[in-house]
């Protein structure tokens, strides 16, 4: 026994000794790193050899949580315009694992400030849970630009990108609808992800009403509405009720990634193809194969690379003091070209850039957008 | 007896090290660890849960098991946000929240203290029974206007830099170890823990003592809830789901055996530090999502493993010579 306390104690020693060598390591490091936020005042010499002298912003891309395909893509777009704009600061792609979303949103914008980036781009998952931490991170000098999904009172937000207007979706579902169902139109029916999505139940919302107000879809009949929960296999098993439910129907409607994939595999595993057809919103990657075999035809989506693109060069331009967080305030943002920060007509706060428009895939385009 | 207590002071002393290894390695690697408001963030981003893994600790050393604490915790916050939302003052708010969940712990230990159900049972019951209230009583709304003085007691110093939730958790370490280390009640919680026959028929009062333990942890998990509103601006029906797995790893990693009898606080405050420094660690060096995830997970298993794995190896090497004898 006293052999293993003497060894102990000649850890704790170690450990403190190495503690101890640690601590006069800040001050000498911290000033290194102070100068950061220096912004336009100065071009920043000692930290942007850059050709351009871009001033340095430390940036953190932060997704709903990590490991899905259309967060990576956002990653992708904001890589890019980092790279264009050549700045010398760090882009960092931080992200909570899906079942510890709303605290692990809350630690790394906490952290960031702590760390004294310059920046964050949210994709909320954690509603006005995020406030207190995303306010305290602007109180710390921090922009803070909401992307993908905002901050419902807008507080401690500059601003929000917007995908698409919310209305506009439900429009282009009734076009996609009609092309696909021709003048004749048939029976269709939705496929949603779960009743909890507040942006889904907004999107058949606006689906629903365009279908009654615009006679132009007066053939178009919506008989059902169901859930699939975002996940595969139950989206499949609803898609497969949805046929036996209603024999002559002749689309399902999908406007969730995870639900216009699996329904589209329920057709063809079915050999439904030919009666059933299936569309929505949906990844080129995912949808490609069946898109060319014919079971979805047609479908729609955004572009998240460019919503990336796009949130860095706003909150970029934003951090270095180029623009101001003001409604009518318009900017470039490099090849996607020039936008306006309006009031956001879907919250009663809050201004947002609206990036748009949707991106309609079939037989002609999906391959090359799928690579 | 004297085994265990060694093999318990060298569970503590390994873990010390840990820590004491953890944050050198923080300091080392990252300028702003030692800042004192990241020190002060380190323990507010997760003070609720490691207020509630405190009682934890006493309840799994009793041998039994408190699943509702993340539902307490969220039932708490709702109905003071509920109650805020029909125009009764926030004050009243606290009060009542607190009084649910004492009612709500008050309601778990009597069918684990009088009626004699398996805690694993009723308090699973209470995890899905004390959500379902919390969101019957929010629906899918989010409440966020609190008054002023609300928000700054849960996201401002209140002696300098100091939150008051981190005073409380302070606070209630203290109560715990003096309650657990230096009292007949914490010798009861051991021996009931140990053998509750045993500690029956030697004269203690078995159901009282898990009745207060479970009333305990319902009001101090109330007490988290209502600071974890404060903290937030803001309160949902699935406020703090998830916290009790979290809560039970702190108190595991401790050093507290799942079967109960062993496990001292002292060890559950270093598995707290420990926990929280790895994490604040990993994140300032951009360390997250599953990767963070995935280095406290192994640290669980170890921490089960090891012990059970030293004590395997002993009663092998006990048995040996006790069966060459025969």
């Amino acid at each position: 026994m006293k052999r293993l306390w003497t060894s102990l104690a000649a850890l704790l020693i170690l450990a403190l000794v190495i503690g101890a060598c640690a601590a006069p390591a800040p001050p000498a490091a911290a000033p290194a790193e102070e100068p950061a936020p220096a912004e336009e005042a100065e071009p920043a010499q000692e930290e942007a050899p850059a050709a351009e002298g871009a001033p340095a912003v430390d940036m953190v891309l932060l997704p709903k949580f990590l490991g899905i395909l259309v967060f990576d893509q956002a990653y992708q777009g904001a890589q890019e315009a980092h790279q264009e704009i050549g700045n010398p600061g760090k882009l960092e792609f931080l992200g909570p694992t899906p079942e510890n979303s709303v605290q692990g949103q809350i630690e790394i914008v906490t952290t960031a400030a702590t760390q004294g980036m310059d920046a964050i781009m949210i994709s909320n998952n954690a509603g006005d849970q995020i406030v207190p931490a995303a306010k305290a991170a602007k109180e710390a000098g921090m922009t803070v630009v909401t992307w993908d999904s905002p901050i419902p009172s807008a507080e401690g937000e500059d601003l929000f990108v917007a995908q698409v207007d919310f209305d506009e979706t439900g429009k282009v579902m009734a076009e996609m609808a009609l092309s696909i169902l021709g003048e004749d139109g048939g029976k269709l029916a939705i496929l949603s992800a779960s009743p909890d999505a507040a942006n889904q139940n907004a999107w058949n919302a606006a689906f629903q009403e365009v279908l009654e107000t615009d006679p132009k879809y007066a053939n178009l009949e919506l008989v059902d509405l169901v859930y699939g929960n975002d996940q595969s296999e139950d989206s499949y098993n609803q898609a497969l009720a949805l046929v036996d439910k209603y024999p002559d129907l002749e689309l399902i409607m999908a406007p969730t990634t995870v639900g216009i994939a699996a329904a589209a595999k329920a057709m063809q595993d079915e050999g439904l193809c030919d009666k059933v057809k299936v569309s929505g919103l949906g990844l080129p990657a995912e949808m490609v194969s069946y898109t060319l075999n014919g079971c979805a035809p047609e479908f729609a989506l955004w572009s998240f690379k460019d919503l990336g693109y796009l949130t860095y060069y706003v909150t970029y331009l934003l951090a270095t003091g180029q623009i101001e967080a003001q409604e009518g305030v318009t900017f470039e943002a490099g090849r996607m070209g020039s936008y306006t920060i309006e009031k956001d007509p879907t919250r009663d706060r809050g201004l947002r850039v609206l990036m748009g428009p949707f991106t309609i895939y079939t037989a002609e385009n999906v391959e090359e957008a799928a690579k | 007896m004297r085994d265990i207590g060694s093999y318990l002071r060298s569970w503590e002393g390994l873990l010390l090290v840990l820590v004491l290894a953890v944050m050198g390695f923080n300091a080392l690697q990252t300028p702003y660890y030692l800042r004192l408001a990241n020190q002060i963030n380190l323990f507010t981003l997760s003070i609720e849960k490691v207020m509630v893994a405190l009682v934890m600790a006493l309840i799994i050393i009793n041998a039994e098991i408190d699943l509702s604490v993340a539902s307490i915790m969220g039932l708490a916050a709702c109905v003071l946000a509920y109650l805020h939302s029909q125009g009764v003052s926030v004050a009243v708010g606290i009060l009542a929240g607190l009084a649910v969940g004492l009612l709500a712990g008050a309601f778990n230990g009597f069918w684990i203290a009088y009626v004699g159900l398996p805690s694993l049972a009723v308090t699973l019951a209470g995890l899905i029974g004390y959500r379902g209230a919390a969101r019957i009583l929010l629906e899918d709304r989010s409440i966020t206007d609190f008054p002023e003085w609300f928000n700054r007691l849960g996201q401002e110093g209140l002696v300098g830099p100091v939150p008051l939730s981190l005073l409380l958790f302070l606070l209630l370490v203290g109560l715990t170890v003096i309650g657990l280390q230096r009292s007949a009640f914490g010798r009861y919680v051991y021996a009931i823990g140990n053998n509750r026959d045993a500690a029956r028929y030697s004269g203690v009062d078995v159901r009282w003592i898990k009745m207060q333990l479970f009333m305990a942890s319902g009001l101090v998990s109330a007490l988290a809830g209502l600071l974890l509103a404060a903290r937030l601006g803001a309160v949902r029906g699935n406020t703090a789901e998830g916290f009790e797995l979290d809560i039970i790893t702190m108190v595991l990693l401790g050093g507290v055996s799942i079967f109960g009898g062993s496990g001292s606080m002292v060890g559950v405050v270093l598995a707290i530090l420990l926990v929280l420094n790895l994490r604040n660690g990993m994140s300032l060096l951009n360390i997250t999502g599953n990767t963070q995830t995935g280095v406290i997970g192994v640290l669980l298993i170890l921490s089960v493993l090891a012990p059970n794995g030293v004590q395997m190896v002993r009663e092998r090497w006990r048995r040996r010579p006790t069966t060459q004898q025969g």
